[in-house]
């Protein structure tokens, strides 16, 4: 009863119709994105969706590379744009601006002296060659945190290679632990390295924001890609230095904790087993009906079953009770005896759960130019400053007027000079990924002018 | 250091590394060196890297454990210890203060209460309503603290359909439910001879669980940010499942637009190619050439201008059977190859490419084993990984923070504690108990 009491508090507390009545937490920080793809844009995203307001800078025309990028070059039907793009440009303005050129240069300081963070994802250096690094913005703006993600940072023996995804993933080890023995490393098949790796380049924005509070000081922060995947491989180092092996592929097992495979059911649905407390255990051995297990001592605590050949004997027997359970009936056991239980998810299966609609995780946003798109909504859930999406992908430059405007103090006329010099750009090239839907009647979601 | 501050003729790179190598770290501040923090997650790696990340933050965090320590010190490969402790835990037990405390004891929880006055953030990873159940959730604590930011971690959330299924949360767990493992793996190439291998596939490391403390840190500074605004905590819900899921592309509007999953392609990849991992002589590497123009020098590179006109754009590229079928005819070139072959061979013609105007770049990379990774000199100069010693477990070497800040940057300051081990020190500290306090306590089993 108690504990049923307090899920329905926290589906009232969190429920999805009352986010919009629920202010930002961080409303009022300006952040300028200078980024391409997703490991330098998808920074941003994550503070838009509560609450910062973006200015994503972009080559007038053509915009961001990953304006293209959508699976087997499927566009959304109606034309719309690329869907790696539609999702990670959420709540983002969009400005037409060539960097390259001294008047735009010129632009763009006026635009960090409002501003609270700069993120760039170029190469280690460009910008300082280009005369607007940090050594030239920290003396217009003290107080700007400036972050720069790539692949392997600012200095040293690495800092002239380019960098991807899957670069970082395979630089730093990843790939290498992942997959099966004797087969080839994998890369994950998502852009893990770029989504994880802004993910935690904006931590670090929020800790230098923290500080910020007290001290009224900006600051510099260098992140590395690669870095931050060694530094998510847990045990890997210090295993490698105690026994001097080093770590392997080891398929769907997890060799640190027992039992954690992944199995095929009576009726061929891939499920996930998993124990990581003694307690857990006992009741996956309840569900199999071999309670002699949990007192076996090869078995009956954590570290002895974790010794080769005492997971070697426990597998097989977990292998062919899964082989003759179905997935409900496994689901309903799991659910009775505590243990983890849980088949392979595909986009179907989180798409139409609506325990992931519930808690926002699949967001439906019914955008001016796009219609309604459904994209991965918010990760964490807070009950007084939730997350949001407003609007997402835009075409390239769309709000360059109104943020000009508004963030750098230009009138009308004076960025209608610039955009016919081709300093600045609000128009689009006609091209897929580029262009608006047909359907959109080109003045919906546009502010100003 | 300061005096070079504004030179600008001092090359990027020198002036940058002068005031964020982590080898100037000491004596400077840390961001977050005011925060009290308790961590008690339980079983939980997702719990103990959200902690992990303030504490290197400079956040003072105390791990709580029951008296009979967190299962999580029992991860650890192949039931491999060192002084005690699982391999797992003992590389995020950094900076942190490990008390014990028994929570279903009537004392343990007023204890609790008296701690949770104190602190600025609460992390735990029970299930849901568990610590509403005992008194100790969030809406009892935040009555006498307002200002309680508290982050409650469960694969299934603390509300939705799913909320009380009862459910371990496993990283294994996290990860099949985030939609990354469907997508992750070789396909299969036979389907009368289906391979073992090619099936859906986990990421090696606990990614589900990663993903979820790096979440759980983010939610944390967010709603700090908004404590210093308003004056008011808030109750955090993260799942690791739903945080590794963020993290897949464009699964949901591609299934919201063609009813279909993107399936699994092995090393390949939906939305690029070439972009992939290729066997070489003596391993494997990567190499790109997405857009036309890169496209068009990695074919002038492996001597095929037949494949640059058999497909000319992405579209003829993306398709699947073209992508094996390219791939099939690119391994051909590398496979005779060192890497470091490789390696020279495209960035000499990267670097003739932009000379000659014609532009164009293939990217290179190699697919290292974490064995090489923790040997190879670039990390080691950039402080990525650090022979640390400590006190209780020795000279070991860890991976530091990806972050490099110039004014507060992230540090160690010890790897991790036994259970207990600053029972005195942080219920003196806090609550004023003295030695004779802490004996009464262990012998009522209450820490």
């Amino acid at each position: 009863m108690g504990r049923e009491d307090f899920v329905k508090w926290a589906e009232k507390e969190f429920d999805i119709k009352k986010v919009f009545e629920k202010p930002e937490a961080l409303e009022g920080i300006v952040v300028i994105e200078f980024c391409t793809l997703i490991l330098g844009p998808a920074t941003p995203s994550y503070l838009s969706e509560f609450g910062a307001t973006i200015i994503k800078l972009e080559l007038p025309g053509m915009g961001d590379t990953m304006r293209s990028l959508t699976p087997w070059g499927r566009f959304p039907p109606d034309g719309a744009h690329a869907m790696g793009y539609l999702k990670e440009s959420r709540n983002k303005y969009s400005v037409g601006i060539d960097l390259h050129h001294p008047e735009a240069k010129e632009v763009f300081k006026r635009l960090i002296k409002r501003a609270d963070v700069f993120i760039e994802n170029l190469r280690a250096g460009t910008l300082d060659r280009w005369g607007i690094g940090y050594r030239d913005l920290v003396e217009i703006n003290p107080r700007l945190i400036y972050i720069a993600n790539n692949g392997f940072g600012q200095w040293g023996p690495y800092v002239e290679r380019p960098s991807y995804d899957a670069i970082a993933q395979s630089e730093s080890g990843i790939a290498w632990i992942t997959g099966f023995p004797n087969e080839l490393p994998l890369k994950a098949g998502i852009w893990l390295a770029d989504y994880y790796g802004a993910l935690v380049s904006a931590v670090a924005v929020l800790a230098a924001l923290y500080w910020r509070n007290r001290t009224g000081e900006g600051q510099y922060i260098e992140f590395s890609q690669a870095e931050n995947m060694i530094r998510a491989l847990d045990w890997t180092w210090i295993y490698q230095c105690l026994t001097g092996k080093g770590r392997e592929r080891y398929g769907n097992r997890d060799v640190a904790i027992c039992p954690s495979d992944v199995f095929v059911s009576k009726d061929k649905e891939y499920v996930a087993i998993g124990c990581a407390t003694d307690e857990e255990f006992k009741g996956l051995c309840k569900a199999m009906g071999r309670t002699d297990l949990a007192e076996d001592p090869r078995f009956s605590t954590h570290l002895e079953r974790l010794k080769p050949e005492n997971q070697e004997a426990l597998y097989p027997i977990i292998k062919e009770w899964v082989a003759n359970t179905s997935w409900p009936e496994i689901d309903k056991l799991a659910s009775q005896y505590g243990f983890g239980a849980e088949k392979v998810h595909c986009a179907k299966d989180m798409y139409t759960d609506p325990h992931f609609e519930v808690r926002g995780f699949k967001w439906t946003v019914d955008d001016p130019v796009s219609g309604k798109v459904v994209v991965e909504g918010i990760a964490p859930k807070l009950n007084k400053t939730p997350g949001r999406i407003k609007w997402i992908g835009r075409p390239v430059g769309v709000d360059t007027y109104y943020v000009l405007t508004k963030y750098a103090d230009l009138t009308w006329k004076e960025i209608r000079e610039l955009e016919e010099k081709g300093v600045i750009g609000s128009k689009w090239k006609d091209m897929p990924g580029r262009r608006p839907p047909k359907t959109w009647d080109g003045q919906s979601g546009i502010v100003y002018p | 250091m300061i005096e070079k501050k504004m030179d600008n003729t001092v090359p990027w790179d020198e002036w940058i590394r002068a005031l964020d190598d982590p080898k100037y770290t000491p004596g400077k501040p840390e961001a977050l060196s005011d925060l009290w923090v308790i961590d008690v997650s339980y079983a939980n790696m997702a719990g103990a890297y959200a902690s992990s990340i303030l504490s290197e933050f400079g956040a003072n965090v105390i791990k709580i454990e029951p008296p009979t320590g967190d299962p999580a010190r029992t991860f650890t490969p192949f039931g491999i210890t060192h002084k005690g402790e699982g391999l797992g835990y003992l590389n995020e037990g950094r900076n942190k203060y490990h008390i014990t405390l028994n929570l279903n004891t009537k004392e343990g929880k007023e204890i609790f209460k008296k701690l949770a006055k104190k602190v600025d953030v609460i992390i735990e990873s029970f299930k849901p309503g568990v610590m509403d159940e005992l008194g100790i959730g969030y809406r009892q604590l935040s009555v006498e603290n307002p200002r309680l930011v508290y982050c409650a971690i469960y694969t299934y959330g603390q509300y939705g359909p799913r909320a009380l299924c009862n459910k371990a949360d496993v990283d294994i767990i996290n990860q099949v439910m985030s939609g990354v493992t469907y997508v992750t793996g070789e396909y299969v190439k036979d389907p009368n001879n289906p391979k073992e291998s090619e099936v859906p596939t986990k990421e090696g490391n606990w990614m589900g669980w990663y993903a979820g403390g790096a979440w759980a840190a983010f939610a944390i500074l967010t709603a700090l940010i908004w404590r210093d605004k308003s004056g008011e905590g808030q109750f955090i819900d993260v799942s690791p499942a739903e945080a590794l899921g963020r993290c897949i592309n464009y699964a949901l509007t591609n299934y919201q637009f063609y009813e279909d999953n993107v399936e699994r392609v092995g090393n390949l990849d939906a939305g690029v190619f070439c972009y992939t991992y290729f066997r070489c002589k003596d391993g494997y590497c990567f190499l790109s050439g997405f857009a036309d123009p890169n496209w068009s020098l990695l074919c002038e590179i492996i001597e095929r201008p037949d494949l640059r006109d058999k497909y000319p754009t992405v579209f003829e590229r993306l398709n699947f059977e073209n992508q094996k079928a390219a791939y099939k005819e690119i391994e051909k070139w590398t496979i005779d190859k060192t890497y470091n072959e490789i390696f020279e061979i495209v960035m000499e013609a990267n670097r003739k490419a932009k000379e000659s105007g014609k532009g164009g770049v293939v990217v290179p990379g190699k697919v290292v084993s974490p064995q090489e990774v923790m040997h190879t000199e670039n990390w080691w100069i950039r402080g990525t990984f650090v022979k640390f010693e400590d006190p209780i477990y020795g000279e070991l070497i860890i991976a530091n923070q990806p972050w490099k800040m110039t004014k507060t940057p992230p540090r160690v300051k010890w790897l991790c504690r036994p259970v207990g081990r600053d029972n005195m020190y942080i219920y003196q500290k806090l609550l004023g108990f003295g030695a004779e306090d802490i004996k009464n306590l262990k012998e009522k089993g209450v820490i």
